[in-house]
């Protein structure tokens, strides 16, 4: 299949000697032991995944939710082919990630970047690494906005410079497949909102699939239509946005009132007031008041309740139904 | 389902051009290439002047007599030249500088070669470009291994050149640990053993600090061992002591009150030979090593 951008079959990862216990356990949380930090920064937590099924259309902007060490990072380096699976398979864009090497893009969360090198010299080593792809004039014009001077060096930038230095070597290699892990943590607000326009419209003109990983949900609303919420190593929920927004509902009521059948993800009781978000299994109860949740409210509500059942929403399901 | 029209995907199967690469090697590490390049011209500049002084050192080391006599020069006249000190200092260095080149090159490979950049992720940066890891390390060995190997030899050859008559009071006995692996190609051999053992340290810590500590442990062991059993390499002559001078010339290799053990001086190139293959071999495992690693590491 080759509409699929990334799709998981049974997809695990776990880490290092821990790995068996942590399988009996049933679920995979630790540290990376050989992370790609710079030293001077606290060993990046990274998580495992276990048995991750999903697929995710060509042409999605893909959001990649979850609490810090729910296995987002491990996802997307599983995807860009700098991880090798435990258990199960990923294929990206038809193919192997390794095989998709050449037509994906990706950019680690902490921008790695030679800090040796100036502005115009590392576009000139995305030209040279990538020399059936490179689109310079794409990457020039990224580092251009952010009035970046070409010559100076990578180590006197700020974390925001780099960040769109480094998406200036991710767009500029013209992938299909975009993973970015955190793409906008160190930016400003005017300089998230500016670069954020530059990635969709660049993402819509060529139909470029992007996964963006982040834990400020205020960060993707608005530009994404796909959800992938990841919790402790397993998806929670995955499907286009919309239509996961559309299973869902925020309902207030009284608190005597009872919330079957319905699959309630979450419910709170403030004095003698009901508010639950729930997976509606029927006809609400008339007196109800039942609104759709935003994305925030529906990512929150499941970050709230762990061991709220997980519900993926395929393209092909939508079809059927 | 969604259509859309995406770049084009490139279909031939060319593999990209190699140039890129290459350069982008030579480009991170422009520093270690300017201080190679550096540390060559001094050498052979070194070298040649060395070379040119030989004549000169060679009568300040020869025989004297006082009064003169006829062929020898007074010991006054002799005592006079210091040409022979300077030139025996300056070829006992750049001998030393060829057999522990090994050290400054592992823990170059093992730090800022490999080490440093796993630590820092620049490394996935590369892979996640056009790049494949296994690209990515051939061509971080390819080009230090070539230059290293051109230099190295260039400087071995010059400096064979400048010893002129091989003279032991000027430049050193062969068998002397440094004269030995200074002037042959075991001086290559150590050096790639050393790149190799840095890139499978790098590799296997994943960071500089430790990965230049480990690869300058291991070369220290390695050189030192083959020191240590330099004449067990080639199979030694065993002479009877009794009426017979051992020859300055002979590498002895043990001695009981009436027979001696040792290496003549024709044993130098099977030595030679021996020592460069283990160094090779060495050198072999521990690149087979580093691709382990890198692909025990990501796929």
């Amino acid at each position: 299949m080759t509409d699929i951008a990334i799709g998981a079959a049974g997809l695990s990862k776990a880490f290092g000697a821990w790995k068996r216990t942590m399988r009996a356990r049933g679920h995979v949380d630790m540290r990376l032991r050989r992370g790609a930090r710079p030293a001077t920064t606290a060993p990046q937590r990274t998580t495992g995944l276990s048995q991750l099924d999903f697929r995710l259309p060509v042409g999605r902007i893909c959001a990649l939710v979850g609490p810090n060490g729910a296995g987002k990072s491990t996802l997307l380096a599983l995807a860009a082919g700098l991880l090798r699976p435990s258990e199960g398979t990923v294929s990206v864009l038809g193919t192997t990630p390794a095989a998709a090497r050449e037509r994906l893009a990706y950019v680690a969360q902490d921008k790695p970047l030679h800090p040796h090198l100036t502005v115009a010299a590392t576009l000139r080593l995305g030209r040279e690494l990538n020399p059936r792809r490179w689109d310079h004039a794409v990457a020039e014009r990224i580092v251009a906005e952010g009035e970046l001077d070409p010559d100076a060096k990578i180590r006197t930038l700020s974390g925001g410079q780099r960040t769109r230095v480094a998406l200036a070597l991710a767009l500029g290699k013209r992938p299909e497949l975009l993973l970015l892990d955190e793409p906008m943590a160190d930016l400003d607000p005017l300089a998230r909102h500016q670069l954020t326009g530059t990635l969709m419209a660049d993402a819509a003109e060529h139909g470029t699939t992007v996964v963006m990983s982040s834990h400020v949900v205020a960060e993707l609303e608005g530009s994404c239509d796909h959800l992938l919420l990841l919790g402790a190593g397993r998806i929670r929920l995955a499907g286009p946005l919309e239509d996961l927004l559309a299973a869902h509902r925020l309902v207030t009521g009284r608190a005597k009132d009872s919330l079957a059948p319905h699959t309630v993800v979450e419910s709170r009781t403030t004095g003698r007031q009901l508010t639950a978000l729930i997976r509606p299994e029927g006809p609400t109860t008339p007196g109800w008041q039942a609104t759709e949740p935003t994305l925030e409210e529906l990512v929150l509500a499941h970050l709230r309740a762990p061991d709220a059942p997980a519900l993926t929403l395929d393209d092909a399901q939508e079809a059927a139904v | 389902m969604t259509t859309l029209t995406t770049t084009p995907i490139p279909t031939g199967h060319t593999p990209p051009r190699p140039g890129g690469l290459l350069r982008v090697v030579l480009r991170l590490h422009r520093t270690a290439l300017v201080l190679w390049g550096l540390a060559l011209l001094a050498a052979t500049a070194g070298l040649m002047w060395l070379g040119a002084l030989a004549d000169e050192a060679e009568r300040g080391n020869s025989a004297c007599s006082t009064p003169p006599t006829d062929g020898l020069m007074s010991c006054a006249a002799v005592h006079a030249i210091t040409a022979d000190e300077t030139y025996s200092t300056g070829i006992a260095f750049v001998t030393a500088c060829l057999a522990w080149l090994m050290f400054p090159v592992a823990a170059w490979a093992g730090g800022a070669l490999i080490g440093r950049e796993l630590e820092n992720g620049t490394a996935r940066l590369a892979w996640t470009q056009s790049v494949t890891p296994t690209r990515w390390l051939t061509a971080k060995l390819a080009v230090p291994a070539a230059l290293l190997t051109a230099g190295t030899t260039a400087v071995v050859l010059l400096g064979v050149w400048a010893r002129g008559e091989d003279n032991p009071n000027l430049v050193g006995d062969w068998y002397y640990p440094d004269v030995f692996v200074g002037t042959g190609p075991t001086a290559v051999a150590y050096v790639l053993a050393g790149l190799a053992l840095g890139a499978l340290a790098g590799m296997l810590f994943g960071r500089a600090l430790p990965a230049a500590g480990a690869a300058l442990a291991g070369s220290l062991f390695l050189h030192n061992l083959l020191e240590a059993h330099r004449g067990d390499l080639w199979s030694t002559v065993t002479r009877d002591k009794s009426g017979w001078e051992i020859p300055r010339s002979a590498f002895q290799v043990s001695a009981t009150q009436t027979r001696v053990t040792l290496h003549p001086q024709s044993h130098f190139w099977p030595i030679q030979y021996v020592e460069s293959g283990i160094l090779l071999a060495v050198a072999g495992m521990a690149v087979a090593g580093a691709f382990w690693a890198l692909r025990r590491r990501t796929i």
